[in-house]
């Protein structure tokens, strides 16, 4: 049975300081990294395979060819081979283009694939779209913010646990499916010196655009129906003020006069 | 070609500027520090003060010099601080003036220095090891961005357009320690393994006298003479001579003591000689290249087996460890239990769950290069009858974090416990020796650790610096007479490190709690010399009363 996990390597942004000056964030020594929520969907598939024979972990990535780093970790956690989709006509690709080229590649290389797992998103865009869009490409159902992801004995059948904002729910659907992962109590795992060292000699094939056969207008930047316009960091919020030292009703005498100087409240309002 | 400077044994003092003492940032009454800046009578060691009149914030040297200048005229002593991060209680004024050295916290320059091929910084006393860190990572400096100096400026944009990454190699646990006081305890680290104590970093320094002036100690340029004497020519026409002990010191880390040997240069007297001979303002340390790491986690079946496996990498000269350290199995047993009750306050994969040690140790790696040593390092294991599968390795920067905190986590862990059982029994706190012996008694070290701790029933771990035959072995009493045992049994320890020509302090340092295990090292002649040291250069003991020295006074 194959699982196909789709990752994606961004820079570690958890690590990024800003310029002061210019309020940018600086790039110098800025490394990139597995997409941690990637990380958590492939470790879904490994906890699959660790419990059940015959599963086979394909690590699907698109991106520059360094991208082939995320593929790397992939491997060295437990994934049996990667792929990894390169080419400059991909380049620029929205998250629609994205989606297109990356089902385009299961369809082609993994076509017998039962389960699509993601990342809920990735921490560089936030966006939360290619899983979902991958899904409706290749007409599959999909469950979202999985925090716990098992397969039936008879692997027919996914049960999930979907995080929602008051707990949990626990879904179930047929395979083939799309799962999305999200973090919930999980702790990365860290591969062994033997993880490690296995990893290296396991297998990444690369994918030209030639590969697909698709046409070049639906690839990259012109295949994209979004384009970043501008990117810049959201506005500083103004310091708040903070009214102590008062006697209460001085202190609401003094919050009263401020809302009326602001104009959010009127004088007759009293 | 570099200039040649020729070296001497004579060091000429210089005056500072002065300011107006009254103007000097200043809390005065006991009360008032205890009530207001209570964090100013203790450090890391807990040990609390009980008397001091006066804090001081000086802003600049001359504040500085000035201040020292008007404490030697009422004879008041000072007792200098910086982040009090120490374990011994060398910041923890035992009566007159704490002077804090906060303000201080500048770095001043970047440079490259042609003849030695290497980038320095000078900063000032109080700038954090993080701090630094931060800065070099980011390439931003913000004092340098302001320097109007022309040279500064070229020689810091130089820097930021250098495209390789620098650090600086000395890495106390504790980030927030001042790069001073590493300086004046000669700090070090788990990297200590791989690139020395601060010590071996350290190319120049600003030393404050007891008489408000100043040496600018360059390394390289004042040696001792043969008669190991050094003279020191202060503004006034008077010469301070100098005798450097005689002793020698033991072939392992060590902060116990004066640093001496023949013909040493001046500069590592004051490295290491916890503030009481003069007070470090500014210092020059030399930065390096870095390298992408590989750590790795490395779980054994015994202690035994855990120490066997250091011998063995400590032998394999293809392989160059910046550090190798050690979990003992009862360390593990304590981690797993804090990781059963909570798995994320861990933030690491499970523990094995059955009793285990392990080897924690980090190595150059380019996940883009050779893999040679990875499969050396794998045939090395293996033949030590470990387990390659049962290990962790990391190298992406946020995994090396990840394994760092990992590592902090069972001193913190320990403390936490000490911490609970202090509610119940006050007079409880924690041993933690600091023992280190030359490579060839490391096993009977360890040996003695474990049927002394074992014998008396002792609730214990060990962990830390393996790789220097450091490890440290803390003792968690559960009674008054469970600590009484433990420190009969650290005394023990110390002697027999003394005895396998070991140091009873290979970091921490001796400040106000250790003297005792300083007697174990040294003769009362020894003892002697070094005083003499401590009288020529501060006669009247205003500096750092009762660090390494008992408080003649108290």
């Amino acid at each position: 049975m194959q699982i196909v996990v789709c990752v994606k390597h961004v820079p570690d942004v958890t690590n990024v300081q800003v310029d002061p000056k210019t309020g940018t964030l600086v790039r110098e020594g800025v490394r990139s990294i597995l997409n941690p929520f990637c990380e958590y969907a492939l470790d879904q598939a490994v906890h699959i395979a660790e419990n059940m024979s015959g599963v086979e972990i394909i690590a699907l990535t698109m991106g520059p060819p360094q991208a082939g780093d995320a593929l790397m970790r992939c491997l060295e956690l437990g994934a049996d081979r990667g792929i990894l989709v390169t080419d400059r006509k991909f380049a620029g690709a929205d998250t629609w283009a994205t989606a297109y080229t990356l089902a385009e590649v299961i369809r082609r290389i993994v076509p017998g694939f039962k389960l699509i797992l993601t990342g809920k998103q990735a921490i560089d865009g936030d966006t939360a779209q290619v899983g979902p869009e991958i899904a409706e490409i290749l007409n599959l159902p999909q469950i979202t913010y999985a925090t716990a992801v098992t397969l039936s004995s008879s692997m027919r059948q996914v049960r999930v646990r979907q995080e929602v904002e008051r707990g949990y729910e626990v879904l179930e659907c047929n395979l083939p499916a799309l799962v999305t992962v999200s973090r919930g109590d999980m702790v990365r795992r860290a591969p062994s010196l033997e993880s490690l060292l296995a990893g290296r000699k396991k297998p990444i094939e690369v994918v030209k655009a030639s590969d697909l056969g698709l046409p070049e207008s639906s690839l990259g930047l012109q295949g994209s129906y979004t384009q970043v316009v501008k990117i810049f960091p959201p506005a500083t919020r103004q310091a708040s003020r903070l009214v102590s030292g008062l006697e209460a009703g001085d202190a609401a005498r003094e919050i009263y006069d401020y809302l009326t100087e602001q104009h959010f409240l009127d004088k007759g309002d009293n | 070609m570099p200039e040649l400077v020729p070296v001497t044994h004579e060091i000429h003092a210089k005056p500072a500027l002065f300011a107006e003492f009254q103007q000097i940032r200043r809390v005065e009454g006991f009360e008032n520090i205890r009530s207001e800046y209570p964090g100013y009578l203790s450090d890391e060691s807990k040990l609390a003060s009980r008397s001091a009149d006066l804090l001081f914030f000086p802003k600049n040297e001359a504040e500085l010099s000035t201040l020292i200048r008007e404490m030697a005229r009422q004879k008041v002593p000072m007792t200098f601080a910086g982040a009090r991060t120490g374990l011994v209680g060398g910041s923890v004024p035992a009566r007159g003036a704490v002077v804090s050295l906060e303000c201080f916290d500048q770095v001043t320059s970047i440079g490259y220095d042609e003849p030695y091929a290497e980038w320095r910084v000078v900063a000032q006393a109080s700038v954090s090891l993080k701090a630094l860190g931060s800065m070099l990572n980011a390439r931003h400096v913000p004092s340098l961005e302001r320097t109007a100096e022309p040279d500064q400026k070229a020689q810091y944009e130089r820097f930021k357009a250098d495209k390789v990454a620098y650090f600086y190699p000395p890495d106390p646990t504790e980030t927030s320690a001042t790069l001073g006081g590493s300086v004046v305890t000669n700090a070090s680290g788990a990297r200590t393994y791989r690139y020395g104590p601060t010590r071996n970093w350290v190319r120049s320094l600003r030393v404050f006298l007891a008489n408000g002036e100043y040496l600018d100690v360059p390394r390289g340029r004042y040696f001792a003479d043969a008669q190991g004497n050094f003279l020191v020519h202060l503004t006034s026409g008077k010469v301070i001579e100098l005798t450097i002990p005689d002793y020698s010191l033991p072939r392992t880390k060590c902060t116990a003591g004066f640093f001496t040997e023949p013909g040493m240069d001046l500069i590592d007297l004051f490295i290491g000689s916890e503030g009481v001979l003069g007070v470090v303002t500014q210092v020059e340390v030399a930065l390096m290249r870095e390298e992408s790491k590989l750590s790795m986690v490395q779980f054994v079946d015994s202690d035994d087996e855990a120490v066997k496996l250091t011998s063995r990498l400590r032998q394999e000269r293809n392989l160059t460890l910046d550090f190798l350290e050690f979990y003992s199995a009862n360390a593990l047993s304590l981690l797993r239990k804090v990781q059963q009750e909570a798995p994320s306050s861990v933030g690491m994969p499970f523990l094995p769950a059955e009793k285990v040690s392990a080897i924690f140790f980090e190595m150059s790696y380019d996940p883009h290069g050779d893999h040679q040593p990875l499969e050396l390092l794998e045939k090395l294991i293996t033949e030590c009858g470990a387990d390659p599968a049962r290990s962790w390795v990391a190298y992406e920067p946020r995994e090396l974090d990840r394994f760092k905190v990992f590592r902090h986590l069972l001193p913190e862990t320990v403390n936490a416990i000490i911490a609970e059982r202090k509610k119940n029994i006050p007079g409880l706190y924690k041993l933690g020796t600091d023992l280190a012996v030359p490579d060839e008694y490391l096993a009977d070290l360890w040996h003695l650790y474990q049927t002394t701790c074992d014998g008396l029933g002792l609730e214990w771990v060990a962990f830390g610096h393996i790789g220097n035959n450091h490890i440290h072995v803390n003792i968690l009493p559960r009674t008054i007479e469970e600590q009484q045992a433990g420190l009969a049994a650290y005394e023990t320890f110390a002697r027999q490190a003394v005895a396998w020509s070991g140091s009873v302090s290979a970091e921490h340092g001796i400040g106000k709690i250790k003297q005792k295990f300083l007697r174990l090292m040294y003769s009362e002649d020894q003892m002697a010399q070094m005083k003499h040291v401590k009288d020529a250069l501060d006669p009247d003991g205003l500096f750092n009363p009762g660090d390494i020295f008992p408080d003649e006074v108290a």
